[in-house]
């Protein structure tokens, strides 16, 4: 059976998830539908990417701070670069919601599985940018 | 520019609506219609249908927990096998030669289209083990009369050994792997089949979510297909989700069973040609 900490747990998160996947996920798409609009106004760029891609003959690894200086330039590609990343900071975002409640709330089990999570998500990060 | 833009947006459109209507999600489509219409290799496929399945999870998962069908705390627990074998799957993707990937998605295609035809009723438990208790991996769902039906689950380790399966073959293949997710919580867990989709889907997101950053902090992600797939495939997610209700669902899961088995021969077929 549930306690009452925990109904008022779920209570919050069913409340405040599907806004914030919501939020994230609108500002993502506006982000990444601008980057498209900027990418026509370069097309021979854009086709260039296809067929390097179609090659498999790119690495993309600007670092953050390169992407949001090259955004801020109206780069599409960087642009559209910092959408996917917004796109994959909806788990990242909502897995850190649960863990910050569940810390507020002293729940130890449950910061313990949130916070494995939210390492395994950084981890994985760290780990493709050295691989 | 504009013709390759459309195609992509079309395809990947095409791909996130069948997702939606199958239950399987966009990324089972997405990466062979990618690989087979648009010449694109195994990775880069699976790098933007990771990505696009992060953001189809997002969009369905709003109405499941707003609705209370997602049962948040199984999500929680399940996620940290999905995780570690996500990432370990991410990470493995980028030395795996890709004829194997070829063969392993074809296979995880059969399974889906098994899975597909062999849903069965729901098992309730009302009692279940004390591991799960004291976790509190318990929920309510109403039934056919309108009234709350109480279920508890068993058998945590067993789920969490086939997540970690799950999230290792959606690191690798770029799909949700949606169809294990639902077997380990319904066939294992005895978590009613509504709840164990909706759990299961809500949880695609963290384990494509943890391949996706791997594959993007790699630099193994084209944003000029990433983008293009993720905006078409949601689009095509969120139509379908609102075809669905109004669907003949039991012709509709037939017909996608003989396109998997379809996909599952084309992709099995340029394995054996690469190899």
């Amino acid at each position: 059976m549930h306690t009452q900490a925990a109904e008022n747990e779920d209570r919050i998160l069913r409340l405040w998830t599907p806004i914030l996947l919501r939020t994230i996920l609108v500002v993502a798409a506006v982000i990444l539908i601008f980057g498209l609009i900027l990418m026509t106004s370069k097309p021979d760029f854009y086709v260039g990417r296809f067929h390097a891609a179609q090659a498999h003959q790119f690495a993309e690894k600007e670092s953050f701070p390169e992407l949001m200086v090259l955004a801020a330039r109206g780069d599409p590609h960087s642009v559209m670069t910092l959408g996917l990343y917004a796109l994959t900071l909806v788990p990242l975002a909502r897995v850190a919601f649960s863990f910050l409640l569940f810390v507020r709330e002293r729940d130890y089990a449950y910061i313990g599985f949130t916070a494995y999570v939210l390492t395994g998500l950084i981890v994985g990060m760290l780990l493709g940018r050295m691989g | 520019m504009l013709e390759i833009l459309v195609g992509l947006i079309t395809l990947s459109f095409g791909a996130g609506l069948v997702g939606a209507l199958s239950g399987l999600g966009g990324g089972v489509f997405i990466v062979p219609a990618l690989i087979i219409a648009a010449h694109m290799p195994m990775a880069v496929a699976v790098g933007a249908s990771l990505i696009s399945v992060v953001a189809t999870s997002a969009g369905a998962s709003v109405a499941f927990v707003r609705d209370g069908w997602t049962n948040l705390r199984v999500a929680m627990v399940l996620e940290c096998a999905t995780v570690t074998g996500a990432v370990v799957g991410a990470l493995l993707a980028g030395i795996i030669p890709a004829v194997i990937l070829e063969v392993l998605f074809a296979l995880m295609m059969l399974q889906s289209a098994y899975f597909t035809l062999s849903k069965q009723d729901d098992v309730l438990v009302e009692h279940g083990d004390p591991l799960a208790r004291r976790l509190q991996l318990v929920g309510d769902l109403p039934d056919d009369a309108g009234n709350l039906a109480h279920y508890e689950t068993v058998n945590l380790p067993a789920g969490g050994a086939l997540m970690v399966v799950a999230g290792l073959m959606s690191g690798l293949l770029g799909i949700g792997s949606g169809a294990l997710k639902v077997i380990a919580m319904d066939y294992y867990m005895h978590i009613p089949l509504k709840v164990s989709s909706a759990t299961s889907n809500f949880m695609i997101g963290v384990t494509a979510g943890a391949g996706a950053l791997v594959f993007l902090a790699r630099g193994d992600v084209s944003t000029a297909i990433a983008a293009p797939v993720a905006l078409g495939v949601t689009a095509g997610a969120l139509l379908g989700s609102r075809i669905l209700p109004h669907a003949n669902v039991r012709i509709l899961r037939q017909v996608f069973v003989v396109i998997l088995i379809l996909i599952a021969i084309e992709m099995g077929w340029r394995a054996i040609q690469g190899i």
